[in-house]
């Protein structure tokens, strides 16, 4: 390939000051993703080369980690000083590559998403265009399928409310407890307007805004390892979302991603995700989503190696609820001790069933507490509280809300919700207490 | 689309809104960005869609919106020429100075729907320039503290001072040493043009910081 692309990363770094993603550039000049990939690596060796100006990069590790016993897929954008520190965790490496290339040294990731964002928004429709992975069943619903889905959900949502006992009315519900997951993400994903899919293979084009490196195969850095990965697709692929505010919604994009390397190792064929799929298919209804990509900068650091994560075990009536509880990991001036993802899957699996077929749950939230201690100072602490919620929560959310005082951190779990229902304004009064609602909202007040 | 002009003070009103919350927003993540306080008391919170770092602070945050709560009525009668926060040094010397430099144009109108959602995005390309603003910066001295000053056009401080706008927050005249900077090195940031602001971002820093 021609060299031209270095001097154009070296534009965009140098003389603009960007941060250049892997996404950014490939959206921006043209390029599959793979290829940005190897761009940024070759420029970043050709500049280390010349030693000239100070540059900082971020990649992407992925791969097998385990931990207390269980193994988990972990993914994590990691700056390159740490890198080799968190490739020795893993104990096994499905992909490394370059993420980003920038002069500043970030100091957190927030601005990595940020950089992603616009790019992504300008290409919503074929913003997987250049993605590599594929799901030919993944097609954008047409906006019949998105009334009927809009109307599914709504239609469950004011049963709870009535109490009825299970009769007729209810027994529809009762009868469909698998479907209630996927409403809630169906519900989710009817409230936006970006492409669809409800299908297994819930790929990164569902996801509106969301960069999100996605597990690519390796560039040229050969990290995987063939025989491995049929013992990771044998057993229970445990996911682990690691608390991140980049989310992502791909269900088991890292397994389908995984499973494409082993069958093709090189860089460019990605078409093993047929073959994923009707594994995939078995695991439809189970939570989905979310492989977070952990942030192991600084933050990490302060909370001594603690990460609170939760193991999520595919089970066909679990939830994707899991996802709203987790939070990014909070800087804290005095860490309250959350006990850990045992306490939260306890939680996030225990039922206080009703008669009537509503599902009611408790979840831990984080919550912060700022009081005065002692000695006079401010203390900031932050610890997991059970909040008891049900599927159909909006109603019931503005009631949980109230009592929080006004300066708490709004929590990215909360704000989740309210992307949710962002349609249902009913949640405006949990917007009381904080001045995050976007800069539409203007509009709303008259 | 409805086309609302200046005397339209609703409008002039949501334009001073939008301004003092990304003020607000900007001002913390330079307190984060520069390392005026301590990383630790920053928490992530979300604006404009994007992750942003927010002191969580009681007292801190308690200033911040005083401080702005002030300066919005000097905005919504486009007064408020300048809004510059000074990062000084133990001797209370300015280090850095970063300057929002605003503009509002004489006849606001909205013209089209796009016009928030674009301008969320110029705010958000501010935010995600001052995240990445220590490429070209040097490191500040330690135990620097900040100020906000706000230059105005014409006279519009005598009419601040003899109306204190919160009790027991009161402006005052600047003096000369906080203004003035050595040396000063003018970088320059960002800029945005839309049809309800017109904003400017640069750096001065001195070239010798310690």
């Amino acid at each position: 390939m021609d060299e031209l692309y270095l001097d154009n990363i070296d534009e965009f770094v140098n003389d603009h000051d960007k941060i250049v993603t892997y996404k950014w550039l490939s959206l921006t000049l043209g390029v599959h993703v793979n290829t940005a990939k190897q761009m940024l690596f070759h420029y970043l060796d050709h500049k280390r080369k010349e030693s000239s100006a100070q540059l900082h990069a971020t990649y992407l590790v992925s791969g097998k980690f385990v931990a207390n016993g269980q193994t988990s897929h972990k993914v994590s954008v990691v700056r390159e000083e740490q890198l080799e520190d968190v490739k020795a965790k893993m104990s096994l490496i499905v992909s490394v590559h370059v993420y980003s290339v920038q002069k500043a040294l970030l100091k957190d990731s927030g601005p990595l998403y940020s950089v992603d964002y616009d790019a992504v928004k300008d290409n919503l429709k074929n913003c997987s265009k250049y993605s590599a992975i594929r799901c030919p069943t993944a097609v954008p619903m047409s906006s019949l399928e998105l009334q009927q889905a809009r109307e599914m959900h709504r239609a469950p949502s004011p049963e709870p409310e009535n109490k009825k006992p299970a009769m007729n009315g209810n027994g529809n519900l009762a009868s469909k407890p698998p479907t209630k997951p996927a409403k809630g993400i169906m519900g989710m994903f009817a409230n936006k307007s970006t492409p669809k899919n409800q299908d297994s293979g819930r790929e990164m084009k569902s996801e509106q805004k969301e960069d999100a490196p996605v597990v690519d195969a390796p560039k040229s850095k050969p990290a995987t390892k063939a025989n491995p990965m049929m013992n990771f697709f044998g057993s229970q692929p445990a996911k682990k979302p690691e608390k991140t505010v980049k989310e992502e919604e791909a269900a088991q994009s890292s397994s389908t991603a995984a499973e494409k390397q082993r069958q093709s190792p090189q860089a460019e064929q990605k078409r093993g995700a047929a073959a994923a799929e009707p594994q995939k298919n078995a695991k439809k209804d189970s939570r989905s989503k979310n492989k977070r990509i952990e942030d192991s900068d600084s933050e990490e650091e302060k909370m001594e190696k603690k990460k609170r994560r939760r193991i999520k075990l595919p089970e066909p009536d679990s939830s994707d609820e899991d996802v709203i509880p987790d939070s990014p990991p909070q800087m804290e001036t005095r860490e309250a001790s959350p006990s850990p993802k045992k306490e939260a899957e306890a939680v996030t699996h225990s039922y206080q069933g009703n008669s009537d077929g509503k599902i009611r749950k408790r979840r831990q939230v984080l919550k912060s507490h700022t009081f005065v201690d002692e000695e006079g100072c401010i203390v900031t602490e932050k610890g997991y509280e059970s909040e008891s919620y049900s599927e159909t929560e909006d109603d019931f959310q503005p009631t949980k809300q109230a009592p929080r005082d006004p300066f708490k951190a709004k929590l990215p779990s909360s704000s989740k919700d309210e992307e949710k229902k962002s349609q249902k304004k009913s949640s405006a009064n949990a917007n009381k207490g904080t001045k995050q609602a976007s800069i539409m909202g203007f509009f709303q007040k008259k | 689309m409805t086309t609302l002009t200046r005397q339209d003070l609703n409008f002039g009103q949501v334009v001073a809104d939008i301004l003092c919350e990304f003020l607000e927003v900007a001002i913390h993540l330079i307190l984060y960005v520069r390392e005026v306080y301590p990383s630790g008391i920053f928490q992530k919170r979300k604006k404009y869609n994007v992750p942003v770092q927010m002191s969580c602070h009681p007292e801190l945050n308690q200033y911040i919106q005083d401080t702005l709560h002030c300066v919005k009525p000097l905005i919504e009668k486009n007064d408020a020429e300048k809004v510059v926060v000074v990062i000084m040094d133990k001797e209370h010397h300015p280090v850095e100075r970063f300057v929002f430099e605003i503009s509002q144009p004489p006849l606001l109108s909205i013209s089209s729907d796009t016009l928030l959602s674009h301008v969320e995005q110029l705010l958000r390309a501010f935010i995600l320039k001052i995240s990445v603003c220590d490429a070209v910066l040097n490191n500040n001295p330690p135990g620097c503290s900040f100020t906000v000053l706000v230059h105005t056009r014409d006279a519009a401080t005598r009419n601040m001072e003899k109306v204190q706008v919160i009790k027991d927050f009161p402006w005052i005249v600047a003096d000369e040493q906080e203004v003035h900077m050595q040396e000063p090195r003018l970088i320059p940031l960002k800029t945005m043009t839309s049809d309800i602001v017109k904003m400017q971002l640069y750096v001065e820093e001195r070239t010798q910081k310690t």
